[in-house]
């Protein structure tokens, strides 16, 4: 722990006398027990601790917001943009809604994070937060279309970290679909983010978590979030290309009738980690959750899945279901899964699955013997087994434009 | 009602023997394991390994990250040591045996005397903290096969009791299994010479009969090479209205070709109704694969103990190895149980089957914790695992816990689990045909039960299946 540090609290731009005492506390907190290690039940696959200290030493904060490269979008379908750098808010054109239906606010601290977190990243995040951006939609408002943030990371900034934070609440009977966009440059840094996710009656949240170009970032990003009557958050990671990446989902379906589904797809190269944790609160009765995570292994690279339902006494008639297939397709690959139930309530309907293994000898040999050789079948197989999860994107644009990021991911791999 | 007397149904083994004990002073010290090492006539390295356990466990903390809790437990405010003292000079024959103890077995289904048995299985019946009796050990002799109380190993056998004693369960694995290799009483120890097939089940009863003892019980098995073992194990304790301990520690080492079999019908004092009393079931039990092509199978029936915290492992050294893993675990009113396995696959080959149904009914928390490792040098290795709950109830919990990891592309590892309640459809189905509601959950939970219930010996199943029934009995209706 000694020199992994050289942090000043007055680089953060928003840094003012008041808010010093409370960041300065925070920040000895989080020091206190450092990063998690595998100790920490919730980390055991994936020891931070130990990756931080063999690939980061003298980590500074980020005081650097400056860009001024062209900003180069998508051009698949049209979208509405926010524009962060380095993890703060820059920029924002909402040219396809209407006016004042869909609100965008700077943050300025760690005010998108619920206080009762207890976890050691958070302290970090609450000294050390540059704020986020605030998205709230409007009653009875559906977006007409998605909105991408283009999260642009800059060039220098190695051994830096970068904590940010954001909230995001939809009012009765809107709709949002929201890209994560994450363009990053070649340098090394941390970053921290921790996020609140407010969706109330009859709404529809779908997110996107979706990497651009391979980073040597080091990512840790906490949702957490409440759904009300009959609302539905629909969550997409696909975020491979990341040296390190764990996102924490962690939803409360307190009213009934909500439904949360969760579904990932990753296909990891060298020296990539990523963990998704998930943890679905069954709190009302008929509610709905769903989450299927898949993970294709080359390399030495490791996928991890800790997956928890609970389910509450109240909570009868619950669907829950758990999915996790990993296909392993080198011997210095690693895959580890915690599919977890804890369920208090008995007419419901819970089960997981997990399954690791290698690609269907079978199927490969079905397919070379069609004329297709060795590489191509197996790129067909990896390509199908990734693709199942897009079934839920209605969007036929965006779903195209992400089966097309998607194989120019498994080419680039093999 | 039926239910209504089934409900009021008392422990069927619930009595108490009254017979003179002979006990060890109160608490756990150098003194009580130097004591209890005396009374055995052990040789000194047998004591000097107890009392580095005892150095070790001064160290350790008790682990805290089960699902039951507990409330701490006093190790001073117990007996290490309980022995009824007639058993004080060793009876050298059934003929010299305390009559009352006769009697208690009798009374527990498992008469001593060899005429009365069914033939088939050999019996080593363990009282407390000294083993009472072994049944048809002439039989065995003449086949090589040893079957004894652990504490008669150590003086006859000790080249194999030192050879293999701490090698699967290491002295300072983790806190009850250190505590029980500093003062375990007695236990069975079973040999199997090469080239063998035990012609019959031997089998082990447990009885904990006096208060505020623990008992502490080791047992040890090895198969050597191409041989084969069945192994039975048994337990009941009289109804008290406090906890009482059992940390009992077994090894199974399993050489090339070799198999062993283990079987449990856990049937400890539950407590009562509102979770008073009971018996805490902390148990370390884990087998190693050891030689090529060996084979190691676990089954299980817990449905005693307020508390049962034990998961029955494998580790999978040989090439072509295979564990196997049988679980049913009931828990009723309060109990509460936190059971599964770990199967750690190192050879080449290795295959692992988990097959654990768990029900839970009244207030009773249920949770499967597993482990499935395969290494990175476990090519082509398979794994199964199947968990499924069955809730009766809306103030009992079902709980799944696995750990997956997988480190090796030729390998598949497969796991699912379900919770779900009793199918209505079903249950009308059985009332239509004249079944009551009792019978009819008695039915289908045995069904339920059925994939596991089949990989018991004959004798167990019948007396498994009543088990179940029982069990749960008073818990619908």
């Amino acid at each position: 722990m000694k020199p992994l540090f050289k942090i000043d609290l007055k680089r953060i731009p928003s840094f003012n006398d008041k808010s010093a005492a409370e960041r300065e506390k925070n920040f000895e907190l989080f020091l206190k027990g450092g990063f998690p290690s595998k100790k920490d039940e919730n980390w055991k696959f994936s020891d931070l601790n130990f990756i931080i200290s063999e690939n980061f030493k003298n980590i500074t904060n980020n005081d650097n917001y400056k860009f001024d490269e062209k900003i180069e979008s998508i051009n698949d379908f049209d979208h509405n943009k926010i524009i962060l750098i380095n993890g703060s808010l820059r920029s924002y054109d909402l040219k396809f809604e209407e006016r004042d239906k869909v609100k965008i606010e700077r943050l300025k601290s760690s005010e998108g994070s619920y206080d009762q977190i207890k976890n050691n990243l958070h302290y970090l995040n609450k000294a050390l937060s540059i704020g986020g951006y605030k998205l709230e939609v409007q009653k009875d408002y559906k977006c007409k279309k998605p909105i991408i943030i283009y999260n642009y990371f800059t060039e220098n900034l190695d051994n830096k970290i970068i904590n940010n934070s954001n909230e995001i609440k939809l009012n009765q009977n809107s709709e949002l679909t929201l890209i994560d966009y994450n363009i990053g440059k070649k340098s090394k840094f941390i970053k921290n983010t921790f996020e609140k996710i407010n969706i109330n009656k009859g709404s529809v949240l779908k997110n996107i978590i979706l990497q651009k170009t391979k980073g040597n970032c080091y990512f840790y990003r906490n949702i957490s979030g409440t759904q009300d009557y009959n609302s539905s958050y629909q969550n997409f990671i696909l975020s491979s290309g990341l040296k390190f990446n764990k996102i924490e989902i962690d939803m409360n379906l307190e009213k009934e009738k909500s439904s949360c589904y969760i579904l990932s797809g990753l296909n990891l190269s060298k020296e990539e980690h990523q963990e998704i944790k998930t943890q679905i609160n069954h709190l009302a009765p008929n509610c709905k959750s769903y989450q299927k995570i898949k993970n294709v292994l080359e390399s030495d690279s490791n996928g991890v899945y800790q997956g928890k339902i609970f389910v509450k006494d109240i909570a009868q008639k619950t669907d829950a279901y758990q999915l996790s297939k990993a296909l392993i397709l080198n011997d210095k690959a690693e895959f580890n899964a915690k599919p977890e139930l804890e369920i208090y309530a008995d007419d419901v309907k819970c089960s997981h699955g997990s399954t690791s293994g290698s690609i269907d000898a079978e199927a490969i040999h079905y397919l070379m013997t069609r004329g297709i050789e060795l590489r191509e079948a197996k790129k067909l197989l990896i390509k199908g087994f990734l693709n199942e999860i897009f079934d839920n994107i209605t969007e036929e644009k965006i779903r195209t434009f992400l089966e097309k990021s998607i194989t120019e991911q498994i080419d680039e791999n093999r | 009602m039926k239910s209504e007397e089934l409900k009021n149904q008392d422990y069927k083994y619930g009595f108490t023997t009254e017979i003179e004990n002979f006990k060890a002073p109160k608490g756990l010290s150098e003194k009580t394991i130097r004591f209890i090492s005396e009374i055995k006539k052990e040789p000194k390295w047998m004591l000097d390994w107890r009392l580095k356990a005892f150095n070790r466990l001064k160290v350790l903390k008790e682990p805290n990250w089960q699902k039951p809790k507990y409330p701490k437990i006093n190790y001073q405010d117990l007996y290490y040591y309980s022995a009824p003292k007639s058993m004080k000079d060793k009876p050298k024959s059934l003929d010299e045996v305390d009559p009352k103890l006769i009697e208690t077995y009798n009374k527990l289904g498992i008469p001593l005397n060899e005429q009365k048995r069914l033939s088939g299985v050999a019996v080593d019946a363990v009282f407390d903290s000294v083993s009472v009796a072994t049944t048809f050990k002439g039989e065995l002799d003449k086949k090589g096969i040893i079957f004894c109380p652990i504490s008669e190993a150590i003086q006859k056998h000790p080249d194999l009791v030192k050879k293999y004693l701490g090698s699967v369960i290491p002295l300072s694995d983790h806190y009850f299994a250190t505590l029980n290799s500093a003062v375990f009483t007695d236990g069975s120890f079973v040999y199997i010479p090469p080239n063998t097939r035990c012609p019959m089940e031997l089998s082990t009863y447990f009885r904990i009969n006096a208060s505020e003892t623990g008992q502490f019980e080791r047992t040890l098995i090895i198969a050597d090479k191409g041989s084969y073992v069945s192994y039975l194990e048994g337990c009941t304790a009289p109804m008290r209205d406090e906890n009482q301990l059992h940390a009992a520690n077994v090894e199974l080492v399993a050489l090339d070709d070799a198999e062993i079999k283990y079987s449990t019908v856990q049937n400890w004092y539950p407590g009562d109704k509102d979770g008073v009393g009971g018996i805490y079931n902390f148990v370390t039990k884990r087998g190693a694969c050891r030689g090529r092509n060996s084979k190691i199978s676990w089954t299980q029936v817990e449905t005693g103990s307020a508390i049962t915290w034990k998961y029955p492992s494998c580790i999978l050294q040989g090439d072509n190895s295979v564990g196997e893993f049988y679980s049913i675990a009931i828990t009723n009113n309060h109990q509460k149980a936190d059971t599964g396995t770990k199967m750690i696959h190192l050879g080449k080959n290795t295959k692992s089957k988990i097959i654990s149904k768990g029900i839970s009914a009244g207030q009773a928390d249920n949770t499967y914790r597993g482990l499935v490792d395969i290494g990175a040098k476990a090519k082509n290795s398979r794994n199964y695992t199947q968990c499924d709950s069955l809730l009766m109830g809306n103030k009992c919990g079902a709980h799944t816990v696995p750990y997956i990891k997988n480190k090796n592309s030729s390998s598949t590892v497969e796991h699912e689990a379900t919770t779900s309640k009793i199918n209505e459809d079903q249950l009308f189905y059985c009332n239509q045909r004249g079944l009551n509601q009792e019978e009819a959950v008695s039915l289908i939970v045995n069904g339920f039960c059925k994939e596991v219930l089949q990989q018991l010996p004959m004798e167990f199943a019948v007396e498994a299946q009543k088990l179940v029934s029982i069990s749960l009995e008073g818990s619908v209706g």
